[in-house]
């Protein structure tokens, strides 16, 4: 589940899990590192992604939350 | 036992919630002189609603909309800052303050004209008087959160409040939870006055997706905690008989419906209202959304759904106006879906739907300062019953609450608050929660909660006098199951469990409620009591909890002018 972090540039400031809305991200402190503790209850708004101070995390969108678009039927329309 | 702080906090004024209201409440108590704490339960940096920000802010200036007040003050009345269900007194009492809130936040920093003068657009009808200031409030709450810190407020985040202390009548203080550590701690506060700014109470009712409790139009963080509070304190209440609907994209539930420049539009691309025909502009929209926001679900019930947003004769310039607008509104996560599953709007429409009650815009019941029924209680916002205005009724309600407890905590003693024995009681529930070793996760009542409200105290449905009495009955039922076997591993799950109960207690002041108004109004539908009672017009119902748990209502007029 959502956001994805890229290990290779976190560097467990643990600011994104300080200021979730949701607080579904968390530090482990022990073991320094972000974990992605709560990702059923993200809520997709991306203050973890804006904030960032490295670019380390970007979102994943679950099929769960998928998007319904339909083109216009134009032969309806007619 | 659950671990609780030596040192009880103190102050003049609490703050319960740091968004929009809360924070402009800190401001302007602490600038008038207040010792002021906030207690938000997450940070204020990205908190509730308007974490990632906001972009229409309903606002009357005179050099633009002429001297006349009241031609705004009726507009608002016909789109989704009015309605039936707002004293008109306090919406002309708002209208009056939104220009000095919008020159506040351009003192803090806060982008009010991101084209270099004021643009008003969209929640209106074509052709009439715009009065939603377009704005970029991707920085509002880092803004706000500093001229709070500026002001002298003290912020105390990852503190939730779950109960406001009542003593002879008035404000004593609070009981909270610090969950800034895997270990709750309980935290007694000591103040004259509080203000609730804790938000809509969303999560009452499933939504779209029921299986992902968090996929919700607002933050998900706001449960409607204030509502029941501000009810088990003794407050009076409004409103919160009749439900409220919304309306946005499906199944990726998010708000904004105002910043989409399209059409609602049935399969073969045709207006379902006359309200725009022909290409959508950036000033209007389609206020489709706003003023019949159940059209998703009448046209799928009917037989002529489903209904899209239809954007598909949008230029290029319109949707990068739209992204950006968007990103200002702080649904960014919506283009970024776009993006990343190459949906094109101006080919695809994108299908919208009904969001179920959300226990927005009903709740406390306040007066022209932002105080409730209690003495020393104030409240703003979403979580407010009988004034709307959304994020700048918030704005405007938080900055009047914050100059009246300013002056009234200097007219009252602080109170002791221990031996109150609500504090004895919290500590004796917090605990055992938190020791019990295997008991119920919070999520197994929260799905049941839902279940409950949607089948017996239904927004989208009929109600009866017999859904709402076995409502009540199972409402009961699950708070005792809940007393008896919900644990938490830690302060996140353990703030969870206690947000359920919570919503427990409001699902059961919507049922009795709901079982008290016998007839059929707005979204307030009885199988049994299908007529419009006409002696209730303009009537709105207040309930509150006596000290011994009671209920009461009663129906008061609607104010008029």
């Amino acid at each position: 589940m959502p956001p994805i972090i890229d290990r290779n540039k976190c560097v467990a400031c643990g600011f994104c899990a300080e200021i979730c809305p949701v607080d579904c991200l968390y530090l482990d402190k022990a073991a320094k590192k972000l974990i992605v503790r709560y990702g059923d209850e993200c809520w997709h708004c991306g203050a973890c992604k804006q904030d960032c101070p490295k670019g380390a995390i970007t979102m994943r969108y679950p099929l769960s939350h998928m998007m319904l678009s339909f083109p216009p039927d134009k032969e309806v329309a007619k | 036992m659950i671990k609780v702080r030596d040192k009880i906090e103190c102050c003049d004024f609490l703050v319960v919630g740091g968004g929009m209201g809360g924070l402009e409440a800190a401001i302007a108590a602490a600038s008038g002189g207040a010792d002021v704490i906030v207690a938000e339960k997450h940070n204020t940096l990205r908190s509730g609603c308007g974490a990632n920000g906001n972009d229409h802010f309903l606002c009357y200036i005179p050099e633009i909309h002429g001297e006349d007040m009241e031609l705004v003050l009726r507009e608002v009345g016909n789109t989704l800052d009015g309605g039936p269900w707002v004293d008109i007194d306090l919406t002309r009492v708002l209208l009056q303050h939104t220009k000095e809130v919008v020159d506040r936040w351009e003192s803090y920093g806060i982008n009010m004209r991101p084209t270099g003068k004021y643009v008003f657009e969209g929640h209106s009808l074509p052709g009439q008087q715009l009065y939603h200031l377009k704005f970029d409030g991707k920085k509002q709450k880092g803004c706000l959160t500093q001229a709070a810190k500026d002001a002298g407020a003290r912020l105390m985040n990852h503190v939730l409040i779950n109960e406001i202390l009542v003593k002879d009548g008035r404000v004593a203080g609070a009981i909270g939870v610090d969950i800034s550590e895997e270990e709750p701690e309980m935290v007694l506060f000591q103040c004259k006055a509080a203000i609730l700014c804790a938000g809509m109470g969303l999560r009452l009712y499933p939504q779209q997706n029921p299986t992902y409790m968090f996929n919700l139009p607002g933050c998900p963080a706001d449960v409607g905690s204030g509502h029941s509070m501000a009810l088990r304190a003794g407050a009076k209440l409004v409103n919160i008989d009749i439900p409220n609907v919304h309306a946005g994209p499906k199944y990726f539930m998010r708000g904004g419906k105002g910043t989409w420049i399209g059409i609602s539009s049935t399969i073969d691309g045709k207006p379902v209202t006359p309200y725009v025909t022909g290409k959508p502009s950036r000033a209007t929209g389609d206020v489709t959304a706003d003023v019949w926001p159940s059209v998703y679900l009448d046209k799928m019930l009917d037989g002529t759904g489903p209904v899209f947003m239809n954007c598909t004769e949008l230029d290029d310039d319109d949707v990068e106006y739209m992204r950006w607008a968007f990103d200002c509104e702080g649904i960014g996560s919506i283009f970024e879906y776009f993006d990343q599953r190459g949906i094109d709007i101006q080919k695809e429409m994108i299908e919208f739907g009904v969001f179920n009650c959300t226990m927005n815009n009903v709740g406390v019941e306040i007066n022209e300062k932002a105080e409730s029924s209690l003495p020393g209680l104030y409240a703003a916002g979403n979580q407010v019953g009988n004034v709307r205005g959304n994020l700048a009724g918030a704005a405007v309600f938080g900055m009047l609450a914050g100059r009246s407890a300013a002056e009234y905590v200097k007219t009252v003693a602080h109170q002791s608050i221990e031996d109150i024995p609500l504090v004895e009681e919290k500590k004796a529930l917090f605990s055992a929660i938190w020791d019990r070793v295997d008991g119920a996760h919070w999520k197994e009542p929260a799905s049941t909660l839902q279940q409950i409200m949607n089948d017996y105290a239904p927004a989208l449905k009929p109600r009866t006098e017999n859904l709402f009495r076995v409502c009540i009955k199972y409402l009961a039922d699950l708070k005792k199951l809940c007393y008896t076997e919900l644990m938490a591993e830690n302060s996140h799950e353990f703030m969870r469990c206690l947000e359920v109960l919570d919503q427990i207690d409001l699902g059961e002041a919507v049922a009795v409620t709901g079982r008290h108004r016998k007839e059929s109004r707005g979204r307030h539908q009885r199988a049994d009591y299908k007529f419009t009672d006409l002696t209730l017009n303009n009537k709105f119902m207040v309930v509150h909890k006596d000290g011994a748990g009671e209920y009461h209502m009663e129906y008061r007029p609607r104010h008029m002018r």
